[in-house]
């Protein structure tokens, strides 16, 4: 079974991790069109070759990023979230707070 | 018979141990190193299986597990290969697959059809006119099956384990050896892993040269480096069965299954000796040299009757001349070849009275009438291009020994991601495209002269050294091997057929040529429709005739012919190893013991155990329904630890809890509760909860059983993203609550020395409270899930049981009773509550379950809030509401349908009969036109039988929601 | 001794050749009327409905390795058709009646066995949901309903009926379910179609898409290009790659999907068994070999590796079930990549490339609807684009307008 290098715990076997999906970036959800919105909460980008995904090591809780080829299943590197997500994400505020 | 036991042969047996077994009821006597194939063999028992189709009787081929002619069972277990179980006193086996005993198989008679059963004659018949197969198959499925499975029998105790190594050497033979020194020499840290009981592999029985003696002195010190290294840890009786990603090796030894991490492998497995094909080559005496070599240095066997040699190479004479050597009589040898690569052999047959036939073949192996073993060989000259001339002669024997080449042990590399290549020069596949981090020395490297494969070992050693960052100075060593070993084209064909490609499926030339006549071209395709490669051996002697026969057939490369996969596991692996000890465990809450002491009947809730009611499993119904009435009419008491429990805390915890709930949350005054709905992506309903705030940035929300551990997850990775200011803690195990429930839980909670003011105006419904029970430090809510007075306390979970016991003194006066799923399950419904999971489905948007009034709609975001917008503007499919029957005799259950004009339009989600409205009241989904109170619906129950039922309002009970507002 | 079989014995030199069931290799031509990506069971059934029923022959079906090699090679030949909503019941109820005769409807043996299928409840939750799934099972016509723990002890009574102490409380037993010779149906849908003039081309990869106009006018090999009125791509694992040549995406994932058998042993397990909560599936092939399957690889991967631990938990699970299993031995383990959608259910009909049509989503469900696809699949190309009623619920655009068809829960480990 593979390893997974987590950026926290060091190397692993891959089944202390759970995946989390592609990295997808949502559109703003006020403006995209109805179309466009259901992209995004279906469709994945689809090719094989390296992809940035989402794994959690499941008995730290910890959430971080692998870019790995979805192919040849070669890890070729993972970090911490922060390098691609780095500053705090805000949605407009709307007039009345709730 | 007598074993010749010295030095050099016999090894491995202990000749003052014996050891009695029974085989087909017969008893043998065997050795302590015998395994019960060669026990049997001494014996002259030489039938010790019969084959899949044809029922032919079979005798050892490799005498080392390689092929499958020596499947055997023992009462507890099928399909052992004989020649790889120890001989053990008392140990009772037979044969399989027969009808009648090993000896006279009535199934024999499918041999004698066998012109009417071409290759995939299962295809083309037994189906007509229809319904015939169904007639057929019970026949054909009970005359399948090799062994036969012991159904009562226990698991005996099997366990896993780790182990972690540098480079993993896998094979111990000559190659393995250096190997496994030269990595451990520089630094590394090896594990070697070898299937047979002791290290030498080839070096025990093959005679690399006539001094026996001194092949064995190398070997002992080479043995005896290796186990003398401080680096190098050894398993034997081990076989390494698969390699999987990043040197992930499981290897099997007895009754363990460890699970090896290498950073490196090394393959020095060697390579499976060949068989030629001519007819009859199955018959039980035909075998290959290095089986005879096996049987002699191993076990001490040498034949009593003579014994010929059908070479191929150079190396089968090492065979013939080792075992006249060593007392038998080796009448001849036929090689295929006009001249031998050492010019001095055929000199050394004549001098050891050995007739050699040059460019001959053995046309067909006979059998006198009745007995099963070979008698005699048919002798055939050769013509240069492979084609069959006249006979020369007719051999008695008793054993013939070929060696007609070599495959490669391809099975790991292969699994791995290397490929095959196949020279047409040599005849010989070899393997390439190695993946990172895999290397191979040995004759799996085509490499089998000694002095040869030591430097390619040493050179891999090297390879795998450099790969670990270990600096090796010296160059690599030149590998000088010139021997070739493969014969191009062993194949005889005989027009009466039976000239076996594959063992295990009775598949002769004829078979696998047929196949790509039939359109079949491909090798996986004449795999599939022949079934070749498809049994036990797993092709390991198929699949290099196969690629030659269809290449020649199909009119291409041999190496675009192929072989097909090699998949693990590479040798039969048993399921118990693979399963372990397996543990199941239970997750119980801190008062489990306190429901078993009162009788409370425990169900699973995912991971956890939780007590559906209290009571006698004969007494259920009424046990729920006094439940219910208790919490309605006084006070009960339920254990809701399971329920997921969340801290959020920081600055951004109401924007968070704003963006992860439909609902505000933002404005939520500090001490008091919202009710918590989440969705997902998809806009579909995903779990529910209460949300208090504790502070104004504090919260702790509740969640489903079930679904709290995604839920924190989702949240972790929300804002893994986000990067608000909070902390997101999962506290389900550290806090554990109950829900006091009932017109009396205010009086019970007094007495329980809460020291809060309980009166309905400091605490009101709805509000969230902090206050200690008799010194306990709690979470206190008012919720209305069961539609009573109530309050949920959650306290931390050490603490639990000293509330639990003290709510229980409070309440005795009151009569209190504890309640379990099923009671809360009822009472729920009766207000008309769902059950996210139960009630909801994977398609299940808040429109359809009437949450639209818990959606905030003018936040800025809330995750699935766009999904649920356009859900929104879509006209609805269906709706969930609240029905009631009054005709008992037609309850319906969870999951019957709702019928309307013939179409399924819903389902009934919850129905219950409601000892407190004494009807039984339901929620289903319903078709929208239906939706209204006062509607009529049809429910179709048990057997097709249709209720009406009555849509009404919910809540039913209690409507106006005064009681839990007390 | 069936007749059909003397003439093998008789004749000594039977002519293979003329009896193939195959075609020799052939050249590809220049144009054709429809062409099929994907020479799996789906493709070629296309192909034969499309022959044998709408006599539209000049077809070539395009398979980029051998007939059948993907999924239809790998699968473990279950047949029901006991799912959960109708759209999806009425679909495959139509497929195993399509199976029920389909030894005789071309000619082919395919060993079709209906032994019946038993799926456990050991959660009430799972229990209703079961309860539902018969009732669906019913309205259509269907042979399932729920039976009692005894009635399953009668059934099987090998089974262990408290594995990992997780009891069984129930079971849902279809008896319309069934196992077939998988690579079987590949053969006798392409020997039928071959033999009515339809083309299959191995070895043929298409590697491009060609369209002008906003319609498909051919697709590009790596032997040429070929023109073609009609394309209709049936690849499985790979249909969103395809998919993206021909200008549009698809909402799929690739997951790997392990199955495992055994040596074989002399006949003990009638039914085909599976475990919602253990995530296992039991049957005994016709051959004897005990054949496992569970739920799909943890993470998405486009290739067909095996691995350890799901091996581990897999017989886990399924020496929990049949404790004497333990003794048996495992010969081989093996996957298929599986595309998976997003509620379970297959993506069939009309795609934004006008005449081209499509067949995938079929995750871990394809091998059972093989017939009823290549029969509708068919209907579609014959009708010029009409979407026939059973598999328009399926349609792509389902997703943009969030009108999945949920079969999540009718589908994991039991395929």
């Amino acid at each position: 079974m593979k390893i997974m290098n987590c950026p926290l715990n060091g190397p692993r076997n891959i089944s202390e991790f759970v995946y989390g999906g592609q990295v997808k970036t949502m559109p703003d959800h006020r403006l995209s069109s109805d179309s466009a919105w259901a992209e995004y909460v279906f469709y994945e980008k689809t090719e094989i070759g390296l992809v940035l995904e989402w794994w959690l090591h499941s008995p730290s809780s910890y959430w971080f990023i692998a870019e790995r080829h979805n192919g040849s299943d070669e890890i070729t590197r993972t970090f911490a979230p922060e390098a691609i997500f780095c500053d705090r994400v805000d949605f407009k505020t709307s007039e009345v707070p709730v | 018979m007598t074993r010749l036991k010295n030095d050099c042969f016999g090894q491995w047996i202990d000749t003052t141990q014996p050891k009695k077994f029974t085989f087909e009821g017969n008893v043998i006597e065997g050795f302590d190193g015998d395994s019960v194939a060669s026990a049997l063999l001494a014996h002259q028992v030489w039938v010790q299986s019969r084959s899949f189709k044809y029922h032919r009787p079979r005798g050892p081929l490799t005498l080392s597990g390689q092929d499958a002619n020596t499947l055997v069972q023992s009462p507890k277990t099928p399909n052992l290969l004989a020649d790889r179980v120890p001989v053990e006193e008392g140990l009772q086996l037979s044969g399989q697959n027969y009808s009648g005993w090993l000896g006279f198989d009535l199934s024999r008679t499918l041999d004698w059809f066998g012109r009417f059963l071409p290759v995939g004659f299962y295809y083309k018949a037994f189906f007509k006119p229809r319904g015939m197969w169904a007639l057929w198959e019970p026949i054909v499925r009970r005359a399948a099956g090799l062994g036969i499975s012991n159904l009562s029998v226990k698991a005996d105790y099997t366990d896993k384990a780790y182990l972690f190594c540098d480079v993993a050497v896998i094979g111990g033979g000559p190659a393995g050896l250096h190997a496994a020194l030269k990595v451990a020499d520089g630094g590394a840290d090896v594990l070697l892993v070898e299937q047979d009981p002791s290290l030498g592999g080839s070096l025990n029985y093959h005679a690399f040269s006539s001094d026996l003696k001194e092949t064995q002195r190398q070997r002992d010190a080479l043995i005896r480096n290796v186990f003398e290294h401080p680096n190098i840890k050894v398993l034997q009786s081990a076989t390494c069965n698969a390699w999987f990603g990043d040197h992930y090796l499981p290897v099997l030894q007895g009754h363990r299954l460890f699970k090896v991490r290498a950073k490196q492998t090394l393959l020095a497995t060697g390579s499976s000796e060949q068989h030629a094909i001519f007819r009859n080559n199955d018959l039980p005496g035909v075998v290959m040299c290095s089986a005879i070599d096996r049987l002699s240095r191993l076990y001490g066997v040498i034949p009593e009757r003579p014994l010929a040699v059908l070479a191929g190479n150079d190396l089968a004479y090492s065979t013939a001349f080792s075992s006249h050597d060593a007392g038998a009589t080796v009448v001849a040898i036929i090689d295929l070849r006009a001249q031998c690569d050492d010019q001095t052999l055929r000199a050394e047959a004549e001098a050891r009275g050995i007739q050699v036939y040059a460019q001959c073949v053995v046309y067909e192996a006979r059998s006198e009438w009745g007995a099963h073993r070979l008698s005699r060989v048919d002798v055939h000259g050769l013509h240069h291009d492979s084609g069959v001339g006249q006979k020369v002669a007719s051999i008695d024997c008793g054993v013939l020994a070929m060696s007609v080449g070599y495959m490669p042990a391809y099975q790991l590399a292969c699994q791995a991601g290397a490929l095959l290549q196949y020279d047409d020069a040599n005849a010989q596949f070899s393997i390439g495209n190695l993946p990172k981090g895999m290397h191979i020395a040995g004759s799996i490297n085509s490499v089998f002269t000694l002095s040869a494969l030591e430097c390619d070992a040493r050179n891999a050693a090297r390879a795998a050294l450099r790969a670990l960052d270990i600096a090796v100075a010296e160059r690599d060593e030149a590998v000088d091997c010139r021997a070739s070993v493969n014969h191009p084209w062993p194949f005889v064909k005989h027009p009466k057929g039976r000239e076996f490609v594959d063992f295990d499926e009775d598949l002769q030339i004829k078979d696998i040529v047929n196949a790509t006549r039939m359109g079949y071209r491909d090798i996986q395709l004449v795999k599939r429709f022949s079934t070749v490669g498809m049994g036990p051996s797993q092709g390991r002697h198929s699949a290099l005739p196969t690629a030659r026969l269809v290449a020649k057939a199909t009119n291409r490369s041999v190496t675009q012919t192929g072989v097909t996969t090699a998949r693990p596991p590479l040798t039969p692996e048993p399921l118990g190893l693979l399963a372990g000890r397996r543990f199941h465990p239970l997750r119980r809450t801190a008062l489990h013991h306190r429901h078993l002491a009162l009788n409370g009947q425990m169900i699973p809730a995912g991971s956890w155990q939780r007590p559906a009611y209290y009571g006698q499993p004969a007494d259920r119904r009424s046990a729920i329904d006094a439940e219910v009435t208790a919490v309605r009419t006084g006070v009960g008491l339920i254990d809701v630890s399971t329920l997921g429990g969340i801290d959020l805390r920081g600055p951004d915890a109401p924007e968070f809890m704003n963006r992860l709930y439909t609902f505000g949350f933002v404005k939520q005054p500090v001490g008091k509760t919202r009710y918590a709905v989440m969705t997902n992506e998809q806009g579909v309903v995903s779990d529910d909860g209460v949300a208090a705030r504790l502070s104004e940035h504090h919260y702790y929300v509740t969640a489903t059983t079930t679904g709290v551990d995604q839920v924190y997850r989702d949240m972790l990775k929300w804002n893994a993203q986000w990067r608000l200011d909070l902390d997101i803690a999962n506290v389900t195990s550290a806090l554990s609550a109950v829900n006091l429930a009932g017109p009396l839980s205010r009086e019970v909670l007094r007495q329980a020395e809460c020291d809060l003011d309980l009166s309905p105006e400091q605490f009101p419904y709805l509000a969230y409270r902090e206050a200690t029970i008799g010194g306990i430090p709690t979470r206190l809510m008012r919720v209305g899930f069961v539609g009573e007075l109530g309050y949920e306390l959650h306290v931390p979970s050490p603490l639990v049981g000293e509330l639990w016991d003290r709510l229980m003194t409070a309440g005795h006066a009151h009569s209190i009773r504890p309640f379990g799923v099923e009671a809360q399950r009822l009472l729920r419904l009766e207000k008309g509550h769902i059950i996210v999971g139960q009630d909801t489905d994977g398609m299940t948007h808040p429109n359809e379950v009437a949450l639209r009034w818990a959606i905030a709609q003018h936040k800025p975001f809330y995750v699935g809030g766009r999904s649920v917008e356009i859900l929104s503007s879509r006209p609805l499919e269906r709706q969930l509401v609240g029905f009631e029957l009054t005709d008992v005799s037609t309850q319906p259950m969870e999951g019957h349908l709702v019928i309307r004009e013939g179409e399924i339009v819903g389902s009934v989600t919850s129905c219950e009969f409601s000892p407190t409205l004494q009807k039984i009241i339901g929620l289903a989904y319903v078709h929208p036109e239906d939706a209204a109170a006062g509607s009529q619906i049809v429910i179709r129950i048990e057997s097709g039988v249709c209720a009406q039922a009555r849509v009404v309002k919910t809540p039913f009970y209690d409507p106006d929601n005064a009681r839990q507002s007390l | 001794m069936p007749l059909g079989l003397l003439k093998y014995g008789i004749n000594s030199d039977y002519p293979f050749d003329k009896e193939a069931d195959l075609p020799p290799p052939a050249d590809l031509k220049a144009q054709y009327d429809v062409v099929i990506i994907g020479g799996g069971g789906h493709g070629v059934a296309t192909a034969y409905y499309l022959a044998k029923y709408h006599g539209i022959t000049n077809v070539a079906v395009l398979e980029k390795g051998y007939l059948g090699g993907g999924n239809t090679a790998r699968n473990t030949a279950v047949i029901r058709s006991n799912y959960l909503t109708p759209e999806g019941v009425k679909f495959y109820s139509a497929s195993v009646n399509l199976f029920e005769n389909l030894s005789n409807e071309f000619d082919f043996n395919i060993m079709y066995s209906q032994r019946g299928q038993l799926t456990l409840a050991h959660t009430d939750a799972t229990v209703r949901s079961f309860r539902q799934r018969a009732e669906v099972n019913k309205h259509y016509g269907g042979r399932t309903e729920l039976i009692s723990p005894s009635d399953i002890a009668k059934l099987v009574p090998t089974l262990n009926l408290n594995p990992a102490n997780l009891p069984v409380l129930a079971g849902l037993w279809h008896r319309d379910g069934a196992t077939a010779r998988h690579d079987a149906v590949a053969w006798g849908y392409a020997r039928g179609a071959t033999q009515r003039g339809v083309e299959l081309h191995q070895l043929t990869e298409v590697t491009d898409v060609l369209t002008h106009g906003g319609r498909v006018t051919g697709v590009q090999t790596n032997r040429g290009v070929v023109n073609a009125g009609v394309v209709v791509q049936a690849v499985a694992g790979h249909s969103a790659l395809l998919a993206q040549k021909a200008g549009f995406n698809l909402p799929l994932v690739a997951y790997p999907l392990q199955a495992m058998v055994t040596l074989p042993v002399k006949p003990f397990l009638t039914p085909l068994v599976s475990s919602s909560a253990l995530h296992c599936y039991v049957q005994q092939t016709s051959r004897g070999e005990i054949v496992f399957g569970g739920g799909s690889d943890p993470y998405p991967l486009y290739n067909s590796r095996s691995s350890l631990p799901l091996k581990e938990s897999l017989i886990a699970s399924a020496v929990e079930m049949f404790p004497f299993l333990s003794e048996m031995r495992l010969l081989r383990q093996w996957a298929g990549i599986t595309d998976m959608t997003s509620d379970y259910s297959p993506i069939m009909g009309l795609t934004p490339l006008e005449n081209y049509y499509i067949d995938a989503g079929w995750g871990t469900w394809g091998f059972k609807a093989t017939p009823i696809c290549g029969k509708t699949m068919a209907e579609l190309v014959a009708s010029g684009g009409k979407v026939p009623e059973l598999i328009q619920p399926f349609e792509l655009d389902r997703f943009s307008r969030f009108k999945q068809v949920n079969e999540m829960g009718a589908t994991a480990a039991s395929h």
